[in-house]
């Protein structure tokens, strides 16, 4: 979109879905697909996570590809390797593009190499086509950098350790914008109601630095406060605790994400109208919604 | 009974619902339809409508059709709003993978669906669209096309 010869980065939402896809007609609205986010500034691509969601954004590029026959450079980074952000993987039409080159970037620190964990998804007990069969140029990398550029996107990251084998949280920046994608984290369990241990305040603290004045937060909200009681450990957040924290970082856009399998269109809806006034009220200079799959933002 | 009735009675159970059936009162057995009754060559359509809600105290329902229907301020426009806050070519509709699509056009006002400023989203039935002021309804359901 252009706005006086400012060209705006889209942060586009092809799977919304946390843990596994659902499909079906009581979640068309928010979406079925599993993590899969986009960020594009003009001819750089970069994608957040390969749950299902990717398939529907492989099919797009695709479309693309044959109308403009550009080749689109791709730069895919993973939060980590549980099913639901690399799922969709085997199913990205562009790996089977022999003129695409796509990078794939993840954590350092897991006791299995990266490449192996994504060939293993697709070796024949599972897949019947091997990761080596794709024709797409395909480069994967334990990021070894601080700081990542891409384009004109400087991307930062850090561990985060409150998931189960833990995950990475990205920070985008570009055009003077600043985009964080930070899902797949117990937030209940770094700030807690009372002073925690030193190792607590520590994340707390590098949490609020990292997503501090983001001009968008994509973040884990999978539970209610309700849920969150009998899911204490499962490595996700609770709605009402991602709001406050986003708003005491100065979060300008909070885009609530990795929404939980059992909660349909209208459990959503309800949950929006039931919260709508109390964050309009008490969060007045930030925005929050559900992210929705097939919504793209300017950012 | 007609001719072509047939006896879809038959075995043990069903033998007990017949006399189930005859003690309430129901005496006659169920026609077997044939297969060809319940499978007609219906193709299902989508049909999408944009209802605009109270601009100049009008109600109006357009239907969309597949190609794309730009929304603005401009003559020509396949709605067109008279309103300074809306943009002479602010949004448009367009039907691609079988679903309709709101695009801002780089308006200045911009372009929310449920309240959401928006580049571009996937439409889905119900979603309220705000086009510089102006509220819209979308909405689509399948109906059944005869041959």
């Amino acid at each position: 979109m252009t706005n006086a010869g400012e060209v705006k980065p889209l942060v586009t939402f092809w799977g919304t879905r946390g843990s596994i896809s659902t499909p079906g007609r009581i979640t068309e609205k928010y979406g079925g697909n599993t993590s899969c986010i986009t960020v594009q500034h003009q001819d750089t691509h970069i994608i957040l996570d390969a749950g299902t969601g990717i398939r529907n954004l492989g099919i797009e590029l695709a479309d693309e590809h044959k109308e403009t026959q550009n080749t689109p450079s791709l730069h895919l980074f993973l939060s980590h390797t549980h099913w639901d952000h690399i799922q969709g993987l085997p199913f990205f039409q562009l790996a089977y593009l022999k003129d695409v080159k796509l990078t794939i970037y993840g954590s350092p620190q897991k006791e299995v190499f990266l490449a192996a964990i994504l060939k293993g998804q697709m070796d024949s007990e599972y897949f019947p086509v091997g990761m080596a069969t794709f024709p797409a140029d395909i480069s994967i990398q334990e990021i070894s950098e601080d700081v990542i550029q891409v384009g004109e996107v400087t991307i930062d990251w850090q561990e985060q350790v409150y998931h189960p084998g833990g995950s990475v949280r990205y920070r985008l920046r570009v055009n003077g914008k600043k985009i964080v994608y930070a899902t797949d984290v117990e937030l209940n369990r770094i700030f807690k109601p009372h002073p925690g241990s030193g190792e607590h305040r520590a994340a707390a603290r590098d949490y609020l630095e990292f997503v501090s004045n983001a001009d968008l937060l994509i973040a884990d909200g999978q539970y209610t406060e309700e849920e969150y009681l009998s899911k204490v450990g499962w490595g996700h957040s609770s709605i009402d605790l991602l709001v406050k924290t986003a708003y005491e970082a100065q979060v300008k856009q909070l885009a609530i994400f990795h929404h939980d399998p059992q909660h349909s269109d209208t459990f959503l809806d309800q949950l929006w109208r039931k919260n709508r006034s109390k964050y309009r009220s008490a969060y007045k200079k930030m925005e929050v919604f559900w992210a929705r799959e097939g919504l793209t933002l300017a950012i | 009974m007609t001719a072509n009735t047939e006896k879809t009675l038959k075995g043990d159970k069903f033998a007990k619902d017949a006399a189930s059936d005859k003690d309430s009162g129901c005496d006659e057995t169920t026609t077997k339809l044939s297969r060809s009754t319940f499978v007609a060559e219906v193709p299902i359509k989508l049909r999408a409508c944009l209802e605009i809600i109270g601009f100049r105290k009008r109600k109006e329902i357009v239907e969309l059709g597949q190609g794309e229907a730009v929304i603005g301020r401009m003559r020509g426009c396949t709605i067109r709003l008279s309103s300074n806050n809306v943009s002479r070519r602010h949004a448009r509709v367009i039907f691609r993978n079988e679903e309709y699509h709101i695009e801002d056009l780089g308006s200045t006002n911009g372009t929310y669906v449920n309240g959401i400023r928006v580049a571009k989203c996937a439409l889905r039935s119900n979603d309220q669209i705000d086009v510089g002021g102006v509220k819209m309804l979308f909405t689509e359901e399948r109906i059944l096309e005869k041959v």
